[in-house]
């Protein structure tokens, strides 16, 4: 077997030839990557470049206009809605703003997947509900509503409620915008010990370098002007050695003009 | 020594006691997809409480368990046991990450942050409430004074808004609000005709629903309606418009650029109300008195030229009409401000807006008919009717 062949048995999620459009609008072509299991995989690029547009893609809000994504050995957009479903309860989701239900308790919060998805009892679902808060370091705040949290508390529960389920794969849109450089830190902290312990998988999209170099053990690097996958590796490989200069430029952080 | 075992076939947990030490053994299946674990957590309790001798208690778990949050959340509870029964515990046999686990929320269980709860007592209630309610009272009459300073620095050409602001409000309650406000002005003409016509029937007064029709729309039943439509329409879209505005943190980033949400936002909708509601109310009158007109003619059998000269004779005051408009200029106020002023004031969450808007409707639709009774009162002391 050789090595490629080797990768994509261990691929957790592949996508094929996707290519991505708003419309008659086209976002990104022709992309293909595996993500391994167990690993994290950064999903970087400039704005614009439609990182999370192909994230949405992966989690099922945006069908591909070509292409396949597989989860293990299911295609999911040519599954049955039942399947995506079944698919889809693998997969927690970390969106940008948190995207919380406001009028609910954060303890709610995390709770209402579990109560909807297992046969868990209700005592169950609360303890469960409460260490999932405090493995975000938020254990004693599940009174409090969203509104009554900043920006990086939300952040957290929204991780919290992300791995209620115990999701072999975790995405984030963009974790650490809007947090001051320690949260931030510490949320990729928090991620490297989760991928070691639990053994999830992560699929994330940002462009904040520190945190790229931190966390990934493979990394895309989207492009806004070709509307391609550049390249894709290790970003410190990708740093030292890809033959695009777009790329180099990104992860050493210059501009067009040193 | 004793065992303890049974309970589901899935998830399994056998408590031993040797020389002192309590032996946990986890096997099968500890994942949130699996039944109830009441049976476990039963055995640790009797294994606890029945064996006094227990000095230590060590944790392990078989070969092929397949666990995930559940088994971690067990074992925690498992743990807070030990500490309050003084039990001193052995994690060594555990997976290295299962520990992990422990270690990353350990130090954070302590910390609790209290929250003021428990049940205010009755008193407390009440007190609570009659606050509520002064101010509320307090903070709408605040809010009616700044926006008559707005109305006037708008009057010495200090406030500025946008024009077009003033005229999208003035279409969206004006013009995009005429097919609602036809149908439902035209069906009251109609069942006041309908009502009419059988009791002035008894009389032989029949061609007097002409009067009744034309009296009732102007003076009552055309503000009216059109008033309750616009609480319903423009009334909630204000509040629902301006909270969300407020949840976004647009209100704040106006006033931090130095514009007055009051200038810029309230008082073009607001004037926009007061400019439209009348005109909708002589409209509605119209239409309503078309339909009592249909009700004359087809049903009634009375000639169109008729019911037109009844309805002339029967308004040959236009102070009928003022009087009908006077009001409905107030109601115009009363919707959009209650409107504003509860999309202001609304909370920070997308339940409070939903309350924000209910509120704005049922408030002032309370209000116009308050005010409507009010304004009947009025009219008939000073023997204007």
């Amino acid at each position: 077997m050789n090595s490629e062949d080797n990768q994509i048995s261990h691929a957790i999620v592949s996508a094929k030839g996707v290519s991505l459009a708003y419309g008659d609008y086209v976002v990104l072509r022709n992309v293909t990557f595996n993500a391994i299991r167990g690993q994290a995989l950064v999903v970087m690029g400039g704005s614009g470049c439609g990182k999370s547009t192909l994230l949405k893609s992966l989690i099922g809000l945006l069908e591909p206009v070509s292409g396949s994504i597989r989860y293990g050995d299911q295609d999911f957009w040519a599954s049955d809605n039942q399947t995506r479903d079944e698919i889809s309860r693998r997969f927690g989701i970390l969106y940008q703003g948190g995207a919380l239900w406001s009028s609910m308790s954060l303890l709610e919060n995390v709770s209402l997947p579990l109560e909807m998805n297992t046969e868990l009892s209700p005592k169950e679902v609360r303890e469960i509900a409460e260490y999932k808060l405090s493995l975000v370091g938020l254990s004693g705040f599940g009174d409090f509503r969203p509104a009554q949290l900043s920006g990086g508390m939300r952040k957290r529960v929204g991780l919290a409620r992300a791995m209620s389920l115990d999701p072999e794969i975790l995405f984030f849109d963009e974790p650490s915008a809007g947090l001051d450089p320690l949260s931030s830190r510490r949320l990729d902290d928090l991620i490297l010990e989760l991928k070691e312990t639990l053994g999830i998988t992560f699929i994330v999209v940002t462009h904040e370098l520190p945190s790229i170099f931190a966390i990934a053990d493979d990394s895309i690097f989207l492009d806004a002007e070709t509307k391609t996958l550049l390249a894709c590796g290790h970003p410190a490989t990708l740093r030292d050695e890809c033959p695009e200069e777009k790329v180099r430029r990104f992860l050493l952080r210059q501009s067009n003009f040193s | 020594m004793t065992e303890e075992q049974g309970q589901s076939p899935l998830t399994r947990m056998n408590c031993k006691v040797g020389e002192g030490v309590l032996h946990c053994r986890f096997t099968g299946r500890w994942t949130i997809d699996t039944a109830k674990r009441e049976t476990s957590r039963r055995s640790w309790r009797r294994a606890l409480t029945n064996e006094k001798e227990i000095k230590k208690v060590s944790f392990e778990i078989g070969e092929d368990v397949e666990w995930d949050s559940v088994l971690v959340v067990f074992i925690r509870s498992c743990l807070r046991d030990c500490k309050e029964s003084k039990l001193s515990v052995d994690m060594s046999r555990l997976p290295s990450g299962l520990c992990k686990l422990f270690l990353m929320t350990e130090e954070k269980i302590i910390e609790k942050v209290g929250l003021d709860g428990g049940e205010p007592s009755f008193l407390t209630a009440v007190g609570e409430l009659v606050f509520a309610v002064a101010e509320a009272i307090l903070s709408s009459v605040h809010f009616l004074g700044e926006w008559t300073l707005s109305l006037f620095r708008l009057f010495r050409f200090k406030a500025r808004f946008r024009a077009s602001d003033f005229l999208d409000s003035c279409r969206a309650c004006g013009a995009s609000a005429l097919p609602i406000v036809t149908l439902v002005s035209f069906l009251t003409g109609l069942t006041m005709a309908f009502v009419g016509s059988v009791q002035l029937a008894k009389f032989n007064a029949r061609i007097y629903v002409a009067d009744l029709v034309s009296l009732a729309m102007v003076r009552e039943m055309g503000g009216l309606m059109v008033a309750i439509v616009m609480a319903g329409r423009t009334g909630a879209a204000f509040a629902a418009e301006l909270g969300n505005m407020k949840l976004n943190e647009e209100i704040d980033s106006l006033r931090t650029f130095g514009i007055s949400p009051m200038d810029f936002l309230i008082l073009p909708r607001t004037l926009a109300l007061f400019v439209m509601i009348p005109m909708l109310t002589l409209y509605a009158d119209v239409v309503g008195m078309l339909g009592g007109m249909v009700v004359g003619m087809f049903v009634m059998d009375f000639s169109l030229h008729h019911y037109v000269e009844q309805t002339q004779t029967a308004l040959n005051s236009m102070w009928d009409i003022y009087s009908g408009l006077a009001k409905t200029i107030v109601f115009g106020g009363i919707i959009g401000m209650v409107g504003c002023s509860k999309g202001l004031n609304c909370g920070n969450d997308s339940a409070a807006l939903g309350e924000a808007v209910t509120s704005a409707v049922v408030t002032s639709i309370t209000l116009v008919v308050v005010a409507d009774a009010l304004f009947e009162v009025f009219y008939s002391i000073m023997g204007w009717r």
